[in-house]
C-alpha cells in the first residue's frame, strides 16, 4: 500500500521543524522570563472532565473510548487541563501559579475545509490572580511574545465579556433570549443580534445597547463610548476594571499594539471577563487569543481566578513568513569524509569546537557535491596526516589547523550569507 | 485554512460579489454606497475586476462564504441561505433586504395521504434537497426523522421521478413549484441578502466597518431593494 496520514494531519520535516523548534524557543523564553514555567498535559483527558469546564466542546473534540469503556478526549485546547492540572495536583500550595506550555491540541473539523485537525499552541495560564493587573501582564506578554517572535505588524484586539453579560441581564428577556444572543454574538452574527434586540421583552435601554455595543472598537476612548452606549446596564465596574488594564498597558509601553474591541468573543464559552485576540495584517484568521475564565478551576471543585492566551504556532509562522521574520535557522557546517575510524574522532573534535558536522562514506568531488547538496559549508576530508579542506573539485586543499578553529558562519550553498 | 494574500500597506479593499441572481443588485448598491463599480458592470469572463478603491473577487454564491472566512477577500455579499449551509466563521454584519426568498417544505400535490402512509410503514420521510444543513436541523427541531438526499440542482423533479416524497427548496415567488405541482406545506425560514466580513478584517480594517455602517443605512432607507 501507498500509505497516507488521516485528513488533517500531517508530517513536519527538518527545514520547517527546525524553524518551528527556534520559534518555539523564542516564545518559551519571553514566557520564561516573565516567571512562568514549563508544564505538559496528557494527550487525552476524561471527557467528563472536559465537558464540566467547557460546555461549547460538542462537535470540537475527537472522542475514544477505551479499554474500561470509559470516555475519552484528545485535548481540544490546553487551558482546561491546565486548570484541571491546578486544581487537581497544586490545590495546597500557594498561588498565583505561573504556568506555560507548548502543545499539540485536535479539533474535530468537517471534511473538505482545508482544516487541520491538529496543531499546536504555544501559551501561558496565570492562575490564582484577578484584576486589571494579572489581566495586564497576560496582554503584556502576548505582545512582548508576538515581538519576539519576529513580527513586526501585528495587532491586539481587547475586550471584556462582563459587557455582554450585563446587558442580556438588564434586558430581563429570560434565558432561552439570554442564551439566544450568546449563540449570536459566538457566530459573530450583528444581524441576528439586531434582530433580537426588537424583540418585544427586551427593555430598551438593554436593546439599544445591544445593537451597539458590538462594533464599538477603538483605543481607550472606546471605553467611554460603551459606558454611554450601555449607561444604566450596570457594566460600569467592567468598564473601570478594563479602563485601568489599559492604563496598566500604557505603562508597560504596549497599549500602542492594543485596540479595544467590545466584538471579541473566543470560540469556548468559559471566558468570564477580559477576551483577547491576536491579528495579523493579511492573515483571515486571529494568531491567537484567551482572557479570563474564573469559572473553569470552580468546576474542578477548586475555586480560582485564571487567566491566559495561546498563540497558533502554525499561524504565527504563516505570518512570519508574509513579514518575512521567519527565523534563520543555521544549517550544516560541515560533510566529514574520509577513514571511518579517524573521522569518528575528528568529527567529535570538531563538534567540540561548536561545529554541525554529518559523517560521509564518499570521496572527492562526490563529498563536495554532498556537501553542497545538504547546504554544508565545508567539505573536510580526516587523513592520517591531518584534517584537510577539499576545494569545488574535489581536490585536497588547505588543512585545517590545529587546535580546530570555531564553525564558519558563511556557505556556498547559501551563496555567501550570514547564518 | 487560512489563504495566503500579500498584505501591502494601501491595498485596494477586497469584496467577494455573487455570480447570478444577487449580482446585479449587489453591484448596484455597492454604487449607491460610492464605490466605484463601473468596470464590474460588465466584467466579461473577468473574475477579479480591480478599480482604484476596491478588487473585486466574482464567485460562485456557495463559494463567497469561503473566500471571506479564509480571508481571501475582506467582505463580500452572500444570500443567507448559503450563509447557514456554509457554517464558516464570518461576521454577519447586515440585512441588505434584497434577494429575499423563504425556504420551504413543498410536496407532490395531492400525496400528503401517500407520504404520511409510508412515513408509517417505513418510519422515515425522504427529502431532497440543496441545502443539507438547514433541512436537517429543521426535521430535526420538529422531532421528524428524515433521509436526506442531496440534489445539485431541479430539486423539484426529485418527487415526481420519486427520489423523494418532499423538497426543501427557497422559493421567491413560488411559480417554479407551482409548475411543477408541488405545493408548498411548510415554511422553513427567510433568506435574504447580508454583508458579511472576514472576522479580522472587521476588527482591523476600518474600511469594512465603514462599508457597513453605509450599506446599512442604504439598506434602512429602503428596505425592499436595498437603495
Amino acid at each position: 500500500m501507498r500509505p497516507v496520514t488521516p485528513r488533517g494531519f500531517r508530517d513536519v520535516l527538518p527545514e520547517e521543524a527546525a524553524e518551528r523548534e527556534a520559534l518555539q524557543r523564542r516564545l518559551g523564553d519571553v514566557f520564561s522570563a516573565w516567571g512562568y514555567g514549563l508544564v505538559e498535559t496528557p494527550v487525552v483527558e476524561r471527557l467528563d472532565a472536559l465537558e464540566a469546564a467547557a460546555g461549547s466542546l460538542e462537535g470540537t473534540a475527537f472522542r475514544l473510548v477505551d479499554l474500561d469503556g470509559q470516555l475519552l478526549a484528545l485535548r481540544p485546547d490546553v487551558t482546561v487541563p491546565i486548570a484541571r492540572l491546578v486544581a487537581s495536583r497544586m490545590g495546597d500550595e500557594v498561588g498565583p501559579h505561573r504556568l506555560r506550555y507548548c502543545a499539540n491540541v485536535f479539533r474535530e473539523h468537517e471534511s473538505l475545509r482545508g482544516q487541520s485537525r491538529q496543531f499546536t499552541q504555544v501559551g501561558v495560564e496565570l492562575v490564582g490572580a484577578r484584576g486589571p493587573a494579572a489581566d495586564a501582564e497576560v496582554v503584556a506578554m502576548l505582545v512582548e511574545a508576538l515581538r519576539a517572535a519576529g513580527l513586526s505588524r501585528f495587532s491586539i484586539g481587547m475586550g471584556t465579556v462582563e459587557v455582554f453579560q450585563a446587558i442580556v441581564d438588564a434586558a430581563g428577556a429570560g434565558e432561552t433570549w439570554g442564551a439566544a444572543v450568546f449563540a449570536a454574538a459566538h457566530d459573530r452574527n450583528l444581524v441576528e443580534l439586531d434582530r433580537l434586540a426588537a424583540e418585544p421583552d427586551v427593555a430598551p435601554r438593554a436593546a439599544a445597547a445591544l445593537r451597539a455595543v458590538p462594533r464599538i472598537r477603538g483605543g481607550v476612548e472606546a471605553i467611554e463610548a460603551c459606558r454611554s452606549a450601555a449607561s444604566g446596564c450596570g457594566c460600569d465596574g467592567a468598564l473601570d476594571d478594563l479602563q485601568t488594564t489599559y492604563e496598566l498597558l500604557e505603562s508597560a509601553g504596549v497599549a500602542d499594539k492594543v485596540a479595544v474591541d467590545f466584538s471579541v468573543m473566543r470560540s469556548f464559552d468559559y471566558y468570564t471577563g477580559l477576551v483577547v485576540e491576536a491579528y495579523a495584517p493579511g492573515l483571515g484568521v486571529p494568531l491567537g487569543g484567551g482572557g479570563r475564565y474564573d469559572g473553569v478551576l470552580a468546576a474542578f471543585d477548586a475555586p480560582s481566578p485564571a487567566a491566559g492566551f495561546a498563540l497558533g504556532l502554525e499561524r504565527v509562522a504563516i505570518a512570519l513568513v508574509e513579514q518575512d521574520g521567519g527565523p534563520r535557522t543555521r544549517g550544516l557546517d560541515a560533510v566529514l569524509g574520509g577513514e571511518p575510524g579517524l573521522a569518528l574522532e575528528v568529527a567529535a573534535r570538531l563538534r567540540g569546537a561548536g561545529w554541525r558536522v554529518t559523517l560521509s562514506q564518499r570521496e572527492g568531488s562526490a563529498l563536495v557535491r554532498e556537501a553542497e547538496h545538504r547546504g554544508a559549508v565545508e567539505a573536510l576530508v580526516a587523513t592520517g596526516k591531518g584534517l584537510y579542506r577539499l576545494d569545488r573539485s574535489g581536490e585536497v586543499a588547505l588543512p585545517i589547523e590545529d587546535p580546530i578553529p570555531y564553525a564558519p558562519t558563511t556557505s556556498w550553498a547559501q551563496g555567501g550569507e550570514a547564518l | 485554512m487560512i489563504a495566503y494574500r500579500e498584505s501591502e500597506e494601501g491595498r485596494p479593499l477586497r469584496i467577494a460579489v455573487p455570480k447570478g441572481s444577487l449580482f446585479a443588485d449587489s453591484v448596484r448598491l455597492l454604487q449607491a454606497a460610492g464605490l466605484d463599480t463601473g468596470a464590474l458592470e460588465n466584467p466579461g469572463r473577468q473574475l477579479i475586476v480591480r478599480t482604484d478603491d476596491a478588487e473585486y473577487i466574482i464567485g460562485k454564491p456557495t463559494d463567497i462564504p469561503v473566500y471571506v472566512a479564509y480571508g481571501a477577500a475582506d467582505c463580500g455579499i452572500g444570500g443567507k441561505d448559503v450563509l447557514i449551509e456554509a457554517g464558516l466563521d464570518v461576521v454577519e454584519l447586515v440585512d441588505l433586504g434584497f434577494g429575499a426568498c423563504r425556504f420551504v417544505v413543498a410536496e407532490k400535490g395531492g400525496t400528503q395521504a401517500e407520504v404520511s402512509e409510508r412515513a408509517r410503514h417505513l418510519g422515515v420521510v425522504r427529502v431532497a434537497t440543496k441545502y443539507p444543513v438547514i433541512t436537517q436541523a429543521h426535521f430535526d427541531a420538529r422531532g421528524i426523522q428524515v433521509e436526506i438526499v442531496k440534489l445539485n440542482g431541479n430539486i423539484e423533479l426529485a418527487p415526481l421521478i420519486g427520489i423523494a416524497d418532499v423538497v426543501v427548496d427557497i422559493t421567491a415567488t413560488g411559480t417554479t413549484l407551482r409548475e411543477n405541482d408541488l405545493r408548498i406545506i411548510e415554511d422553513v425560514l427567510p433568506s435574504s441578502a447580508r454583508f458579511v466580513g472576514n472576522p479580522v478584517a472587521v476588527r482591523t480594517d476600518p474600511r469594512v466597518s465603514r462599508l457597513a455602517d453605509t450599506l446599512a443605512e442604504l439598506s434602512a432607507r429602503d428596505p425592499e431593494a436595498g437603495l
